[in-house]
């Protein structure tokens, strides 16, 4: 009876305490980890935040109409606290797989080394799209005055295909960094950007063929304009 | 303050080294020596009417200036139209203009500039030739002329040589519609902030003394935008600033070869605004504590002459400014303030005989264009070419207050306008360095 109740019971709960002996240095050590990652993450996240507050940052958004995107996709809160959350949501991130890696467990192991070797790829799409929403806007903008001062009443449908056309680029290249369906991400932009493209020229061709030829009559043969708006002399 | 008051201004930062000449024209300043006037000509490709300026100039300085040592500068952008070959042909019939005792050949020197293409650049090497001759007295004219006479030459370099001025501005008669950017921008605001009426700031012609050539030359602004666009503002600032003694020339009517009046109006006031603006933050020391604008000194015979019609198209400008209240609407409220905007709107639907920007309103939009550009509120080229349509509006305002008004009666209009900019002048200098908001 005692054979059995060592072999059935205490067996089992001796195994299991030395699994949890041998495994308890690692949990420990994760705890430590994670725990150490949050305060450090706390730190450097509100470290951020003031620094870029110091740095006026909020301020260069506000003039480069970042936080009027950021509102109208429906974010209330501020760029610096914007950085200083990702500042801290990687450290917290970095902390969990540190900490999940010191389990030494190889399914663990194998999932925080392709994690971080995707960070590098990751960051560079953000940077993408990011550089691509700034560059959309000023072009945007740069495109809507100067259809505007050439008496283009359709300039702000310019401006917003001028600002579409830059933003699906930037989206695309950002996809094909991240590795998201690259084939269909370059035939997708390849067909819609030769689309648009197209179908520019041809609506130039149909609705604008004499200013078109006007234009190129001009600037070949040196021809001054035949009749000029007025001959107002500015300076 | 006389000519020894010529003093380094803020943005001074002394550039010593000297522009570099191409080896011929050194060893003709070094052949030439000295020389009391130097007259300088810019050019690019204009082969068809610099031969009778240059022939201005040559008769000006023999029947005005028989006895001293004169030199000609033609500063050529690298002509592909036998522009220097024109102006070394071209010569005088002494005889024909009657003038007896004409001294001897005058000595000229045709040169290529070096630096960035613009009239800033050719300036340049005429300034430096000018130092290396120590000219006394030296002149700038346009290449593209039909109206100089010789006259225009003493009256250039006269005040210079013998009424020890330092700056000598044109003073054209022209059009009430010729020079717009001039009439509603440039000579008021360069009266507010400077307290000097120089009628003509960016004329094109002027006159200038030896000693302010070097200060020129010693300004560190050749590799900036001063040098393809914006010297004759710069000149014209640059010699108030110093504090060199201004004066004005009346120089009768401005003919010169017609531009296209419909080449970029937008880029052309982005370089004009770009070169006041920046000039403005550059000597803001000076300007923000002038408070009055006295006359300057007008030499030359005053007489009416006939000027040349000028067709103006108002509803193309009115229509012009409304789609630019319909469409810029929200880069002008960044660049002026939602209150400034919000008194444009109604001028969306005003029939065109009603359509008025008023002398109040122009000057605090052009008082915050400033500033924005201060601020660098936006890009600044968007900010500059945004206030085309602004332009365009008051420019239709101006055109439909005077359509039944002599040239006379339209410098009235224009006289108006500047007591209104120096009235506001305060508006500007409370909030230039970021003081209380309207």
């Amino acid at each position: 009876m005692k054979d059995v109740f060592d072999k059935a019971l205490l067996a089992p709960l001796e195994y299991l305490g030395g699994q949890v002996l041998a495994v308890l240095p690692n949990v420990l050590a994760m705890g430590i980890i994670v725990g150490v990652g949050l305060v450090a993450a706390w730190t450097l996240g509100h470290a951020v935040e003031r620094l870029l507050r110091v740095m006026r940052l909020d301020e260069l958004c506000n003039r480069l109409g970042v936080n009027a995107a950021l509102a109208r996709g429906g974010v209330k809160t501020d760029p610096s606290r914007i950085v200083g959350r990702t500042a801290y949501w990687m450290v917290v991130a970095f902390a969990v797989i540190a900490g999940l890696g010191a389990l030494n467990l190889q399914p663990i192991n194998r999932f925080a080394q392709s994690f971080l070797a995707y960070i590098p790829h990751a960051l560079t799409g953000g940077v993408i799209l990011v550089a691509g929403y700034l560059l959309s806007n000023f072009i945007s903008q740069g495109v809507l005055i100067a259809a505007v001062n050439a008496g283009l009443p359709p300039a702000r449908l310019i401006a917003n295909m001028a600002r579409w056309g830059v933003q699906l680029f930037a989206l695309a290249m950002a996809l094909e960094e991240l590795g998201i369906a690259q084939s269909v991400v370059i035939v997708g932009f390849g067909i819609t950007f030769g689309g648009v493209v197209f179908a520019t020229c041809l609506a130039f061709g149909l609705g604008a063929k004499d200013l078109a030829k006007d234009y190129l009559e001009r600037t070949l043969s040196n021809r001054p304009r035949d009749r000029a708006p007025d001959d107002l002399r500015h300076l | 303050m006389g000519s020894d008051a010529i003093e380094a201004t803020s943005s001074s930062r002394q550039q010593k080294s000297p522009v570099a000449l191409t080896p011929e024209t050194e060893s003709r300043v070094q052949a030439i020596g000295e020389a009391e006037i130097l007259v300088g000509i810019p050019s690019y490709n204009n082969a068809d009417t610099i031969g009778h300026v240059v022939q201005a100039v040559s008769a000006g300085l023999a029947k005005y200036f028989p006895g001293r040592r004169a030199v000609l500068v033609n500063s050529d952008g690298g002509s592909s139209d036998g522009t220097p070959e024109a102006v070394s042909r071209a010569v005088v019939d002494f005889s024909a203009l009657l003038v007896s005792d004409h001294q001897s050949a005058l000595q000229k020197i045709i040169t290529p500039y070096h630096g960035i293409p613009g009239k800033g650049s050719a300036f340049r090497t005429v300034f430096e030739i000018a130092r290396r001759l120590k000219a006394k007295a030296c002149a700038v004219v346009d290449s593209d002329l039909r109206s100089i006479t010789p006259e225009w030459i003493e009256l250039l370099l006269r005040p210079v040589l013998d009424e020890k001025y330092d700056y000598v501005a044109p003073y054209y008669l022209r059009h009430k519609y010729d020079g717009t950017i001039t009439n509603s921008i440039v000579y008021p605001l360069t009266r507010a902030l400077y307290g000097h009426r120089v009628r003509q700031p960016i004329g094109g012609d002027f006159g200038f003394s030896g000693r302010l050539t070097e200060h020129y030359l010693d300004q560190h602004v050749w590799e900036s935008d001063v040098a393809r666009f914006g010297i004759d503002i710069w000149m014209t600032t640059e010699a108030i600033a110093s504090g060199a003694r201004v004066c004005q020339s009346f120089l009768g009517a401005k003919i010169h070869n017609p531009k296209d009046p419909a080449s970029d109006l937008a880029a052309m006031l982005m370089q004009v605004l770009g070169a006041v603006f920046a000039l403005m933050e550059e000597h803001d020391r000076v300007w923000l504590n002038r408070k009055e604008s006295m006359p300057m000194k007008l030499f030359g015979f005053q007489y009416e002459v006939g000027v040349e019609p000028v067709n103006v198209n108002v509803e193309r400008m009115i229509a012009a400014f409304q789609l630019g209240l319909e469409d810029l609407a929200p880069i002008w409220e960044q660049i002026l303030g939602r209150e400034i905007v919000a008194e444009l709107l109604p001028l969306r639907t005003a029939p065109h005989a009603e359509f008025r920007i008023a002398d109040e309103l122009w000057v605090r939009v052009v008082y915050e264009a400033a500033m924005a550009y201060h601020a660098r509120v936006l890009p600044r080229e968007h900010l500059l070419k945004a206030l085309t349509p602004l332009y365009l509006g008051r420019t239709a305002t101006f055109v439909l207050e005077t359509q039944g008004l002599t040239t006379a009666e339209a410098e009235g209009r224009i006289e108006q306008l500047c007591r209104v900019y120096e009235s506001r002048k305060s508006y500007l200098v409370e909030r230039w360095h970021g003081g209380p908001q309207a």
